[in-house]
């Protein structure tokens, strides 16, 4: 098979809200993007979610508009369901070696009319966004604002009844394609590699992913997102709307047992805001936040975790030790509560539902990929974060989002805005062959 | 009221022990992990908190390093691995030389040069005792109580048990001065101290809040920490009733029958020693449990101390029956040797003082607890009445 090449100035690794706001902030200015995204649509993480903290806004409403942005986008070259195999220094660029996997679907022909999925006889489960609460057929749109909207066949469940191939109005179905290769000759790369949370199982005490009404945060985005698996919140054991829902917070970061020792930041607010919102979805339910230390810390954070305290939200100071369940899969806690006043009191609580606030961890491996340096929390560790936070000791080589750290959306979008100028200021200057690169000698040496 | 702080207090308990203290921030995750810690007691946290504070004096009045048996879920859990566990054990040490007056109990827990060096100085005392007191070689056959007449070992018996007895008495009057008398929340009546004893001799016979600390086995032959903590136990009462209660009759020169209770107790005893020495020390040098991957030097000494005077014990018996009589003297002093430092300095002023000192607490905890509930009745009686 023919390799496809592809010229442009700038990269982007990851098309989750940092990498389509890079690839938008260079693609407004002329450069020629190509964003390579591993999943089958763009919209990363932020896609999954309810509502942004701390303005309540519908987090689709943001996200799908730049989802469509970015895949029209004259100067940007989208790649989904595509994985980097390799990049090669090429002088003052890199030549970047790509594999497309087969969708069984030619991209250019599916319009996204979803006749397959109708015709399809299998369903499985659907993990990669609703953690195993819905299913979906073998043959499908991702998501119903999917970018782009075209159909992907999970090969490895699919029977071959070739009822999609008979459906489809434009003969897109392909069960012949095989991997493509693609090869990017770009003059820079911005690494948008994002973030995974801290598995649900991975602390004992919390069941161990047992407990089947231990939930992770991203799960209850989509018990409450008008797109999630429900429509509305129930609880996974038996359906039953939860009247008492506990937050335990912490239960994936600050804590040395699971090797992550920093504070993930955007815990709090989501459990305050998940707090408000099922408020609203479930007005009798008594909520309760377990935390350490509640850290809200950006503009309007501190009013909005005193709005939920107002709203009857409860917080409890401790940090919750154990999970276990009664006979009718009620999740219990035990925590040792710590008053004002430093009275203290060990206590169990029984709830319908317990929200597991899990943390951040680096998404991919960028350190065996890209060669850029990670620190000890395996998130990209750039050389002078206070000025060039986007910069990595790599020339030419840059860093946005959730890749550099735990960060919430506001500071993502920030953040991909200087990683899109200094990329800029990169491919203007002398090591980025930039047309200005004899106006400005001296600028080089930030970037070496 | 008034408390004093002490800023040096961490430094001071570092001491005695690995101490992470400072790592701490205070999430009270071990105090809800813990199996033992309850609504009315918590702990561990509360007593990490007062080291942080300099509260030394608090810490001396409180009872609950003493109510932890380290299963160690609060080191294994604690999200700033601050050690929890391992900080009560170190409180323990230092509660330890505070109770006890002399001062010798401090200077052995935090100096090498002082716990190694009593016990030498113990050793060679015994040596030189032997040198004065002791009976001729007879070499034709074993004769061991004419080189160890039985009546004067016994005598010195009597001299060691009234000198450990005094001394771990009169600490453990200090500790319920520390901890009930100076306690100004709650009176504990005397009628409280007799309802209440009962918790002293079902402790110390069954060390039951161990059973609690295993939560995962269920029985006492699961529950290995516990199991073996009793067999220890019962085998070193056994002979410490036998060798100083009832030496005359447990050290003889003729070899009762193998049915006979002196040869089968001995026996027992020795098995049960021997098997609880070496698990403590196996367990200790491969870190297999939570509660075994610090060791204090207190630590060592006490399995160590333990395995060479059951092994001595084991090796005089063994020459007696093979009739060696040179062997069977020199190891039968080798053995006092071993074993009256062991008594003498381990029980009143070192780790073997949680034989008394864990049995009390949870005694005094109970009589306090009685007392208070009392006073509440008291109190809320008159309305009651209304």
């Amino acid at each position: 098979m023919p390799t496809e090449h592809i010229k442009v100035d700038a990269l982007v690794v990851g098309g989750g809200i940092a990498g389509m706001q890079t690839a938008l902030d260079l693609g407004d200015q002329g450069y020629q993007v190509a964003l390579v995204e591993r999943q089958s649509s763009i919209g990363g993480k932020m896609i999954d979610l309810s509502k942004v903290f701390p303005t309540l806004d519908c987090c689709s409403c943001i996200t799908t508009p730049k989802m469509s942005a970015t895949a029209h986008h004259d100067n940007i070259n989208l790649l989904t369901y595509s994985e980097i195999e390799s990049i090669n220094r090429n002088g003052n660029g890199f030549t970047v070696q790509v594999t497309k996997k087969p969708r069984y679907v030619r991209e250019d022909d599916c319009t996204g009319c979803r006749s397959c999925e109708l015709v399809c006889p299998l369903e499985v489960s659907e993990d990669e966004h609703e953690f195993g609460r819905t299913s979906h057929r073998i043959v499908y749109v991702p998501f119903s604002t999917a970018v782009p909207q075209k159909a992907v066949v999970d090969i490895d469940n699919c029977i071959f009844c070739g009822k999609c191939i008979q459906a489809c109005p434009s003969d897109a179905i392909d069960f012949t394609q095989q991997p493509e290769p693609v090869e990017i000759e770009t003059r820079s790369i911005v690494l948008a590699t994002g973030f995974e949370t801290t598995p649900i199982d991975a602390k004992k005490e919390y069941g161990a992913g047992k407990l089947r009404n231990v939930i992770s945060g991203m799960m209850m985005e989509r018990l409450l997102a008008p797109t999630g698996p429900y429509g509305r919140v129930l609880r996974p054991s038996d359906g039953k709307m939860p009247a008492s829902i506990a937050y335990v917070q912490c239960a994936g970061s600050r804590d040395q047992t699971l090797g992550v020792t920093y504070c993930s930041r955007v815990c709090c607010m989501y459990a305050i805001k998940q707090a408000m919102l099922l408020s609203g979805a479930l007005p009798l339910a008594e909520i309760t936040i377990y935390y350490m230390d509640i850290r809200t810390f950006g503009k309007g954070y501190e009013q909005f975790y005193q709005n939920a305290k107002a709203m009857g939200v409860e917080f409890l100071k401790g940090k919750v030790a154990r999970i276990t369940e009664d006979a009718d899969q009620n999740p219990i806690v035990r925590v040792e509560l710590i008053d004002e006043f430093g009275k203290t009191r060990v206590t169990e609580r029984q709830h319908d539902l317990v929200v597991l606030s899990v943390g951040l961890l680096p998404g991919g491996n960028p350190q065996a990929k890209f060669g850029v340096p990670v620190g000890e929390d395996g998130f990209i560790q750039v050389p002078d974060y206070n000025v060039f936070p986007a910069v990595t000791s790599q020339p030419g080589i840059f860093v946005t989002g959730t890749a550099l750290g735990p960060m919430d959306i506001v500071d993502s979008i920030m953040m991909a805005g200087a990683a899109a100028s200094a990329t800029a200021s990169y491919l203007e200057s002398s090591n980025g062959s930039g047309k200005e690169a004899q106006s400005q000698p001296e600028r080089s040496v930030e970037y070496a | 009221m008034t408390a004093r702080v002490d800023p040096q207090f961490i430094t001071e308990l570092k001491k005695y022990g690995e101490v992470t203290i400072e790592s701490c921030f205070n999430c009270g995750n071990c105090t809800a992990i813990c199996p033992l810690s309850t609504e009315e007691t918590p702990f561990p946290r509360t007593n990490l908190r007062l080291v942080q504070l300099g509260l030394c004096d608090k810490l001396r009045e409180s009872l609950d390093p003493w109510l932890c048996y380290y299963c160690g879920d609060c080191s294994a859990t604690c999200p700033r691995q601050a050690e929890p566990g391992e900080a009560q054990m170190t409180m323990r040490r230092w509660l330890t030389g505070q109770y006890d007056w002399t001062g010798l109990a401090r200077l052995f827990y935090t100096s090498a040069f002082w716990e190694v060096g009593s016990i030498l100085l113990v050793g060679a005392f015994i040596v030189w005792m032997f040198f004065l007191f002791a009976g001729p070689m007879v070499t034709d056959h074993v004769a061991l109580n004419t080189f160890a007449p039985v009546e004067r070992i016994h005598y010195g018996d009597w001299v060691l048990a009234a000198f450990l007895s005094f001394f771990l008495l009169s600490n453990v009057v200090r500790m319920w001065w520390f901890t009930v008398a100076k306690d100004s929340k709650v009176k504990v009546p005397f009628s409280v101290y007799v309802t209440e004893a009962w918790n002293l001799i079902v402790h110390f016979v069954t060390q039951k809040q161990f059973e609690k600390c295993d939560e995962e086995q269920k029985g006492f032959w699961q529950k290995k920490r516990w199991r073996n903590h009793w067999f220890l136990v019962s085998g070193y009462v056994l002979m410490f009733v036998m060798v100083v209660g009832f030496l005359p009759w447990f050290q003889t020169d003729n070899i009762y029958p193998i049915y006979h209770p002196q040869r089968w107790l001995g026996y027992y005893a020795t098995i049960v020693l021997l098997y609880g020495g070496f698990d403590i020390l196996w367990s200790r040098i491969k870190k297999e449990h939570q509660s075994h991957r610090f060791s204090h030097l207190s630590d060592w000494i006490f399995p160590i101390l333990l395995l060479l005077t059951t092994i001595s014990g084991i090796l005089v018996h063994t020459f007696r029956y093979l009739d060696l009589p040179l062997p069977t003297y020199y190891m039968y002093a080798a053995h006092m040797v071993v074993l009256t430092p062991m008594l003498v300095l381990e029980v009143p002023f070192g780790k073997w003082s949680h034989l008394a000192y864990r049995p009390l607490a949870m005694y005094f905890h109970a009589a306090k607890a009685k007392a208070a509930q009392l006073q509440e009745s008291l109190t809320t009686a008159p309305a009651a009445a209304d």
